[in-house]
Formats: C-alpha cells, structure tokens, sequence
C-alpha cells in the first residue's frame, strides 16, 4: 500500500497533558498542528482518580474530566488529532517526517511529548500475562471485571495505593506488595493513612514478585521476600503493576540525546539537540512529573516551535534572499560600538539600495537567527551574500570597506 | 489488497471485539478492515486487542463521539 503524504507545519507525538498544551498553543498560533496520540488522549494523568493539586479546581477533578476539558480545547482551537501508532521519525534538516503505518507526515517543527509507559517487573512468566490476561495497569479500566474477586497491587508509590483503594470498591480483597518495611510505603501520607484503614486491604511487606503463574490467565502471583529469601504463593484473579514508569524513546534513541534512562535532554526552552525539534512532558528528563509541569513544558514547547518556524521562513525569504546581494549586519544593540557603526551600514543602505538588500540582526534579541548563519562570529559583523550563499564575512567595519566589498562582490 | 467494512455502530463491548476477531479470521494478510464504531470503550479494547496481535491500528474520529478503527492484517 502506497503512503499517503501530507504537510503540516507542527506534529505533535503524544496526547497527554503536554502534547494536548503543546497543540492549544500551536492552534492558537494559527500553525497547522496535528497531534498523534497511540491509544487513547489524555495520557497518563487519565489514570489518576483524583487531580487534587492542579490549580483552578479546588473542589478537585477526576484526571478523565481534566483531560477531556484539554482535548475539547486543542480541539477548538482547529487542532488535526490522529489515533494511531508512530512507527518512525526522520527529524534532521527542515522537512521532518513522522510516518504512520498508513501516512507519512512532513512537519517543520516536531515537538516529543510522548510520556512513558509503565514498567515491569521483569518476575518470570509475566509477558504471559499481560494486559488481558491478568497483568494490568489501570485500575479505573479494569476495576469492574474483577468485582467480588482477589487482586494483587505491587508498589506502594501514590498510584499503587490510590488505584488500590480504588479497587476495593469492586475487588473482595487487595493485596498489596510492598518492597519496604513493614509501615512503609512511597505514597503520601493521607493515602496511606486511608488505605491502612481500609479493611479490604492486605499488605505484604519486603517482598517483590518472582513469577506470574496460570494456564491462559493469571491465577497465581509467586512473591518473594527480599530479606529471608522465602517464596509466598498468593492465589489471585489479576494483578496491578505500579511500580513506575519509562520513557517512550524507542523510535528517538537515534537522533535525539537520551540520558542513559532514556529520557530526552532538553535546555530549559524545551529543545532537544536537533534544531526545531522540541520535548515536553514526562519524556523529558526533569524534577517533577505532574499534570502542572507537563503544561508548562508544552506551553514553552508551542511557543519555541511556532518562534522556530517563523524564524525559518523569515531566515530563508528575507535574510537568504536571492534577488539582490545581500548584507547582512550582525550587533548588539547594547554594544556601543555596534551602535555607532549602525550609522555607516544604513548610510550604505540609502546609497546602494537598488542593488543591496540590508538585514539588521541584533544577536542579543534573535541568538536563533544568528545561530542559523551557522558561523562563531563576533559582533559587530557583517556577512555579505549572492544568490542566497555566503560569501564572505567583514569585521573592520567602515563605510569605505563596505563600499570596497560590495564593488569587489559586484565585479 | 482488499479494504473491507464492519459496521458495529451502536453496538456496546465486547460485540465490536468480538466481530471484529471473527472478520478478521477471514482475511488475508494485507487486508485492511475498518471498524465503524460509537461506543468509547470498544475504542480501546478492538486497538488493543488488534495491536497485540502484531497488526497495524490506526484510529480516526470521522464525528464528534464516531470513530473508524483501521486495522491492517499483518500475519
């Protein structure tokens, strides 16, 4: 089947809190903006109960609701939302490409805001079980099938606690696994607290999980405690991993700089080491992961795409143009000395302004402009171009070497 | 390669998995069949499902709360 081909000016790769951001502000910015999302939008926030400390819902909200109210306004904001798996990326130079198995899409700027799925435990047997066949990583999607039944919870971090109490509304008993101690556990206190007093609630502690056993699904969770090596056969119906996450890099590893866990390198304007290309979210390497960050990184990401991309056609119809030699000054505007020679090249300017086009690029307010020259240059500089090329660059400044270069250039 | 339909408009889960696995069963590798669907949750258990099974999934919303599910036979 031949691939359909279609042109967007920013592809944004992941449907949670940062991407959903990252298109409000694109959409808004009148950028033809597409957003693939590989299940289903909202992200991981959606497998959160309860968002109690993002700010604006005091009464709290479920991260469902948070996250529909986020889809509908990227949506309205003439956002393009496609459903479907990325299977490659092509993100150097300035046509990108992100190809679906049924479409490949050209996009100027490309912003990452993929997340991280959950991680395993890597115990015995457990890829036998996934997803339904027992191992499951969502509580608010699977609760229902296991009511009046036994289910196991592994960690003890906000998730595994929230999502197990939440649990007990449908499940008979949860048993949880917890790694620590006994009395010790990751999630915060008021969790713990609740869950400690929940009587459908079980905990097991010390241990971590050394296999998953059952004929085609799961009916038996084989724990082990860390401390005395002793294995404990827990018989139950399904079982809920929470015990953290990854980064979903894979399809990056290539071409984007990953920390050795696989999390993007970003500078604090959200850019990764290849020019137009932006991340955001839980994918980055950061602090703090939490609906509230992840909407500041997609706010920046947005903004630093839609700068990028205007940096680009300005660069290349103005600054590259063709039609006439080109000179392009390079200052600060808060040098001195750039200043007073500013006098010389618009004198030049006036003289010469049938034959030269003149851009002014004060490097202190466009640094991406001046990087896209793509030379170390000291201000004040000029760089002289024809035909769209450089073709040489002028540090002594003064009306009489202007006037010398653009004769010798002219010849 | 053929593209084939399945209406399951207004069917709740697991029918629109569960037809979905039966047509699927039938055709040949290339093959790619599209699921007309309504019912958010068979949004996520037909890709899920699909995807384990190594095919191709892609998702479209065509109206507002109306999705079709394309789903490429990959073995």
């Amino acid at each position: 089947m031949e691939k359909k081909h279609e042109y967007y000016d920013v592809v944004i790769i992941g449907g949670g809190a940062a991407g959903l951001t990252s298109a409000i502000y694109c959409g808004r910015a009148r950028l033809k903006t597409l957003l693939i999302e590989k299940s289903l939008l909202g992200g991981l926030a959606t497998y959160t109960n309860e968002i109690a400390n993002y700010p604006g819902f005091p009464d709290g909200i479920t991260g469902l609701d948070l996250m529909k109210l986020f889809e509908k306004q990227a949506k309205n904001f003439g956002v393009d939302i496609k459903l479907t798996d990325v299977k490659s990326v092509q993100l150097r130079g300035e046509d990108k490409t992100v190809e679906t198995f049924r479409v490949i899409y050209h996009a100027k700027s490309v912003i990452l805001a993929s997340g991280g799925k959950p991680r395993l435990t890597k115990a015995k047997n457990e890829e036998n079980f996934l997803y339904d066949k027992g191992i499951s990583f969502c509580a608010t999607c699977d609760a229902a099938y296991y009511t009046d039944k036994t289910v196991m919870v592994i960690g003890s971090g906000d998730a595994a606690i929230e999502e197990g109490m939440f649990l007990t509304k449908f499940a008979k008993k949860v048993i949880v696994s917890v790694i620590h101690d006994v009395g010790i556990m990751d999630a915060n206190k008021i969790a713990q607290e609740q869950a400690l007093k929940n009587p459908k609630m079980q905990f097991l502690w010390n241990t971590v999980v050394d296999s998953f056993e059952g004929e085609e699904r799961l009916n038996k969770v084989i724990l082990k405690n860390v401390k005395t090596n002793e294995l404990i056969d827990v018989t139950v119906d399904g079982c809920f991993l929470f015990i953290g996450y990854e980064p979903n890099t894979e399809i990056l590893k290539e071409q984007i700089k990953l920390t050795k866990q696989g999390y993007i390198i970003t500078n604090e304007k959200m850019e990764t080491n290849i020019e137009g290309v932006f991340a955001a979210g839980d994918v980055r390497d950061k602090f703090l992961k939490q609906v509230s960050t992840a909407v500041g990184d997609g706010a920046i990401a947005g903004v630093g795409a839609e700068k990028y991309i205007a940096e680009s056609e300005l660069f290349q119809n103005e600054i590259m143009q063709k039609e006439k030699i080109g000179l392009i000054y390079l200052w600060s505007a808060i040098d001195e000395k750039c200043r007073n020679l500013l006098v010389h090249v618009e004198k030049v300017e006036k003289e010469f302004k049938d034959e030269i086009k003149v851009n002014k690029i004060d490097v202190y307010k466009n640094a991406g402009l001046a990087a896209r020259l793509n030379m170390q240059l000291d201000v004040p500089a000029i760089v002289y171009t024809k035909n769209g090329n450089i073709i040489k660059v002028l540090n002594d400044i003064s009306y009489e070497n202007i006037c010398r270069d653009l004769k010798i250039i002219n010849e | 390669m053929a593209e084939l339909r399945l209406d399951c408009l207004g069917e709740a889960c697991p029918v629109p998995l569960l037809k979905t696995q039966k047509k699927m069963e039938g055709m040949k590798v290339g093959d790619i069949l599209v699921v007309e669907i309504d019912h958010s949750c068979a949004m996520k258990n037909v890709p899920e499902w699909a995807r384990k099974e190594g095919h191709n999934v892609e998702i479209e919303e065509v109206d507002d709360g109306q999705w079709e599910i394309y789903i490429e036979k990959t073995k």
